[in-house]
């Protein structure tokens, strides 16, 4: 019909005569193929939705499909009905009627709690059964992540019946409901009121440890989990409650917490006693979070903190395994750390200092990068020909325990060929006019620095008694001489090794 | 309506077929034989002496475009430059000397493009002659110049292709050059002595004189170091040739370039590798602030002073007592500079970097304050940037000097680097070495003539300090007060001396193992810079032992932990895998 339309349109136009001429042969071919195939209608069979899956959207499949009626019901009583009716692409995991009869009540005894169980249960984009990766990690509208395994498992549900397409996404039957787990975070704010480590954990929301601390709060966001660092732990030590990463914590029954402490406490002497115990308490628990869910039969011997403590776990009990939705807790109701691997020694580079005392000599200070004699490169500080005596470089060193220090230091006397002599003091004050040192509680003899000596040189020993809320200031002190290559300094670093009382 | 345009559309016709036919019967043909207007014919070229200037910067332009290939080439398939995550499998296939016939960097086309371009002159140049369209003297430099252009290619030809046609003669088809009927492939041997005889036949081998028209500023550059050296190109080809005493001389020519100057600095700094300023650090060496030597912080690393400046710096007067040859590419003019998208990054594509074993090189030396590296490694031929160690010598101008970001992604000014100083000493030294004067070449590869031949404890430097050897092999080093003498080497301090690193010590036979440190220096002060492949396919053919080159590239695959190291050592045994193969489509 439209043919014939044409046809008469061009009879009318005298100027188109010339193209219809032209095209006479290939209208008549046309017409014949026209009047062959006209029958079927094969555009129709070839881009006409014909798949009936595709006429359902997820929600409608899931409620139609008599092994998912009833979680079809929950999408619709927690409005997840709508989102999944949307044309975004999603993945569903959607448990069998008996599954979701066997779920435990508390997951769905709120309209609240349901809504999280859905939640659970639903991801944006499609996850087909077929993929090159053995686990991949999904992320579910709860915030939540879960390993689909090897595309036939969800957390610990299996996959029923997989790959059911819709027309905006897939989804999965699987057999058992996937009721949200807590975080190791959320866990632990459940135990604070019978677990003495977890109380501890929870005061530091309010408690900064470090100055820093406090900016990371005050840039937290409620509700956000990944970056919020809201507590002091999260800080300084691993953010427990990021559902991003996964992390093993090892949480200390009363008893236990209880013996470490009091075994450390004698090394964190502060002013007060409150002080005492809230640093106490931190470098205790500090050393006992993981990164990467270690699984039971796969815990090592030993495990090193983030700070280089080692923890032995030879000797330790499990009390109670968890496993949580960003890791896994285990209840320990033994687990000791003696405090030969538990005191760390402190070393100071010698090219890090934080002033001098005296600003105008950069052109005598060399920050210098040398080979020792194996061909070990090393960094360090040298400042030569400043004709000031006394003159002195200053560090900071902060952790350090309430005990007496051996120190140690590498100073290499290299491109002179005289000895000279230095010496390091710890605590006092930088005098305010003259930038000198005044009144450290410890000052080391003067000491010989011997040309090309590479190894570390015993120095002495002071004792800290009581630690104050900053960083213990370390001085280097060059000889009391105005003479080139006699006050000469020189350091690599400074080694502070505690002493077990 | 259109019936109306209709009929008139005819009526034009009509008119314009009368027209035409009218126009076809008389006889002015010129009516229709308009001159495009940015085109030339071939009567509007070659009728004077500018027409031929003009050729000559065109024959460069189209060389420019050689400088990608150049260095690629010369480096990748080398020890000291390696692929990147960014690499294309053809970029990878060179350095792993997996070349197929396909791959785009082994297409010879472009070289014989060139070729093309400098025989079209010089077949010019003679009827131009012949028609006294210009002088003699016009002439001979114009021909040399053009003559000693064609000659590098061809070595760089032979370097990489080994056997290739040597065709001297403008061709109707340039696809034809594949032809081996036409164009019958003459191995290296041969076309070096073709090059040899043909080079040797100039009589004009000085740079253009400064009178010159092409000796001019022009958008900011001065374009005498533009052109090729034809005494550098001379001595590079008797090196070639092994013929040792040749090569000395003419590099020693060009060595002595400022010795007849009435300028002191000129005279006493042109191409002598002069020490370090120690005072004022306003040199071209390694060296840090004066007496804080030892601090690392005080490395002299900046865009006007020091080692770096030389690929940093305007074309001034210290970049003149180095840089021999060297051609700019500026974002105004075409061709665009290859170098940022190959090195950079930032605004680039990153396709090369150095490699492990270069890193290990310069890493391997110690400075002579006692630093256990050459600064020239990770201080100045490539930095980290963002995690990437970065090749930075093609960068200077590009990159900002404090935050090493991009001034202005635009403004892609930049150079390619062909011959200076410090190539000429080592080549000089290399071709001594080999010629009984191996003390001549340890001085300059080390710290110089005068710290070589002077006497401790001697005032009187009349009869030290110098070799006393006839030309090419005479240097006077001397620099005394009582009497005076500040003859004209007393500034060389030698290629270690000046980047400031311990000497280079010699064990066993002294000329192989000085012949092993200056191809190690070579490595060191010129990496990047398009000599290494030569280099080691040089000494491997003199010493008749693939192995020098072969160890050397399974050494940057295996550092790289790259499974092929061994066979390809295997096959880089065998000389004629070391060459590429010789084709290409007609289409490219």
């Amino acid at each position: 019909m439209a043919l014939f339309t044409n046809k008469n349109l061009l009879n009318i136009n005298p100027t188109r005569m010339i193209s219809i001429k032209l095209n006479k042969h290939y209208l008549g071919l046309g017409l014949l193929l026209l009047g062959l195939v006209s029958c079927s209608e094969p555009w129709e069979d070839h881009a006409g939705v014909n798949d009936s899956n595709l006429t359902l959207n997820l929600n409608e499949a899931i409620s139609q499909n008599s092994q998912t009626s009833e979680f079809g019901k929950l999408l619709a009583e927690t409005g997840y009905d709508r989102i999944l009716a949307a044309s975004k692409t999603y993945t569903v995991f959607a448990p069998t009627n008996e599954a979701l009869a066997a779920v435990d009540a508390p997951a769905l005894s709120s309209a609240q709690a349901k809504k999280l169980f859905v939640a659970n249960h639903v991801a944006l984009t499609a996850f087909t059964s077929v993929s090159q990766q053995d686990t991949v990690s999904i992320e579910m509208y709860s915030n939540k992540y879960l390993q689909f395994i090897d595309g036939n498992r969800i957390a610990d549900a299996q996959v029923v019946d997989a790959d059911n397409y819709t027309s905006n996404g897939l989804y999965h039957i699987i057999d058992k409901g996937l009721a949200p787990r807590r975080n190791i975070w959320e866990f632990i704010k459940d135990q604070a009121a019978t677990n003495d480590m977890s109380a501890y954990l929870m005061e530091l929301n309010a408690f900064n440890l470090y100055p820093r601390d406090s900016v990371a709060k005050a840039n937290a966001m409620p509700g956000m989990q990944a970056d919020s660092l809201s507590n002091s732990y999260f800080t300084n030590v691993y953010n427990l409650n990021n559902e991003k990463n996964k992390y093993t914590f090892f949480l200390l029954d009363n008893e236990s917490f209880t013996e470490e402490t009091d075994r450390l406490k004698p090394y964190m002497n502060r002013v007060s006693e409150d002080s005492t115990t809230i640093y106490t308490n931190y470098f205790t628990t500090r050393d006992l979070a993981f990164h990467k869910a270690i699984a039971r039969e796969n815990l090592p011997d030993t495990l090193v903190s983030k700070f280089g403590v080692k923890v032995p776990l030879t000797e330790a009990t499990i009390a109670e395994e968890i496993q949580l939705s960003n890791g896994v807790v285990y209840v320990m109701s033994k687990l000791e750390v003696p405090l030969e691997t538990r005191l760390l020694t402190t070393t100071i580079q010698g090219e890090n200092p934080f002033g001098f005392s005296q600003s105008d000599k950069r052109a005598n200070t060399f920050y210098r990068e040398k080979a020792d004699p194996q061909g070990d490169v090393f960094f360090d500080i040298m400042v030569q020909n400043h004709r000031v005596p006394r003159f002195t470089i200053y560090y900071n060193a902060s952790n350090l325990y309430t005990t007496t220090y051996q120190v140690y230091w590498r100073a290499i006397n290299d491109i002179q060929s005289n000895t000279f002599q230095q010496r390091v003091s710890f605590g006092g004050f930088i005098s305010p006019t003259d930038g000198s040192l005044q009144q450290p509680f410890a000052e080391l003899p003067y000491t010989n620095v011997e040309p090309n000596t590479y190894e570390e040189v015993y120095i002495g020993e002071f004792t800290l008694d009581q630690k104050g809320r900053d960083a213990l200031l370390v001085s280097l002190q060059a000889a009391n001489s105005a003479t080139d290559g006699v006050n000469t300094l020189t350091l690599d670093y400074l080694k502070l090794v505690p002493v077990i009382k | 309506m259109p019936m109306k345009t209709f009929i008139l559309t005819n009526k034009k016709k009509f008119i314009l077929a009368g027209l035409a036919i009218a126009l076809s019967v008389s006889s002015c043909q010129e009516y229709l034989d308009v001159e495009p207007q940015d085109k030339l014919n071939s009567d509007q070229v070659y009728r004077d002496v500018f027409d031929a200037d003009a050729a000559i910067i065109g024959t460069y332009g189209k060389f420019m475009q050689l400088a990608e290939k150049y260095v690629l080439l010369n480096e990748l398939r080398a020890d000291l430059m390696a692929t990147t995550r960014n690499s294309d499998p053809e970029m990878i296939a060179l350095s792993e000397h997996a070349v197929t016939a396909d791959n785009r960097y082994a297409n010879p086309k472009d070289f014989y493009e060139v070729i093309q371009n400098c025989n079209d002159n010089l077949k010019n140049f003679d009827i131009m002659l012949a028609e006294k369209k210009f002088t003699q003297t016009e002439y001979n430099q114009r021909y040399s110049d053009i003559g000693a252009l064609r000659t590098w290619v061809y070595l760089q030809l032979g370097i990489h292709y080994g056997s290739v046609p040597y065709i001297t003669e403008p061709i109707e088809n340039l696809d034809d050059v594949r032809d081996t009927a036409l164009y019958p492939r003459i191995p290296f041997e041969e076309l070096i002595d073709e090059l040899v005889a043909f080079t040797e036949g100039f009589s004009y081998t000085s740079p253009y004189s400064t009178d010159s028209s092409l000796v001019i500023n022009v958008d900011g550059y001065n374009t005498a170091k533009f052109f090729i050296n034809k005494e550098c190109l001379l001595g590079d080809l008797h090196l070639w040739d092994n013929n040792y005493t040749q090569a000395a001389i003419h590099y020693k020519n060009v060595m002595e370039t400022g010795t007849m100057s009435g300028n002191d600095s000129e005279r006493f700094d042109t191409y002598r590798v002069k020490f370090a300023e120690v005072a004022t650090n306003n040199d071209l060496a390694v060296g840090y602030l004066r007496f804080r030597e030892q601090d690392r912080l005080a490395l002299i690393d900046n865009n006007s002073q020091g080692w770096r400046s030389m690929f940093a710096r305007d074309r001034d007067v210290l970049w003149n007592t180095e840089w021999i040859w060297s051609l700019p590419f500026d974002s105004n003019f075409a061709p665009k500079n290859p170098f940022i998208n190959l090195f950079s990054n930032q605004g680039g594509d990153y396709l090369v970097k150095p490699s492990q074993r270069a890193i290990d090189l310069w890493e391997d030396q110690t400075q002579r304050n006692g630093f256990p590296y050459d600064a020239r490694g990770k201080r100045f031929s490539y930095n980290v940037i963002g995690g990437d160690e970065v090749i930075m010598k093609y960068l200077y101008k590009f990159l900002d000097p404090v935050t090493q970001t991009p001034i202005d992604l635009f403004q892609t000014d930049g150079e390619w680097f062909l011959y200076r100083a410090a190539k000429l000493h080592l080549r000089y030294a290399e071709a001594a070495n080999r010629d009984n004067q191996s003390r001549i070449a340890d001085a300059l590869l080390n710290f110089g003539i005068q710290s070589e031949y002077t006497v401790p404890g001697v005032t009187d430097k009349t009869d030290i300090e110098q070799t006393f050897e006839p030309f090419p092999y005479n240097f006077d080093a001397r620099a005394g007060d009582f009497p005076r003498f500040r003859a004209d080497w007393h500034r060389n301090g030698g290629i270690r001396g000046r980047a400031y690193v311990e000497r280079a010590e010699v064990v066993g036979d002294s000329v192989i193992s000085i012949e092993n440190n200056l191809i190690e220096e070579a490595a060191l002060e010129l990496a990047y810079e398009g000599n290494r492949w030569g280099d080691l396919v040089r000494i491997a053919l003199r010493r008749n032992d693939p192995s020098f080159l072969a160890d050397r590239i399974y050494e940057k695959l295996n550092a790289e932990g790259n499974a092929q190291a061994g066979s390809v050592r295997t096959k880089l045994m065998v000389r004629e895998n070391w060459y590429l193969p010789f084709v290409w489509n007609e289409e490219e």
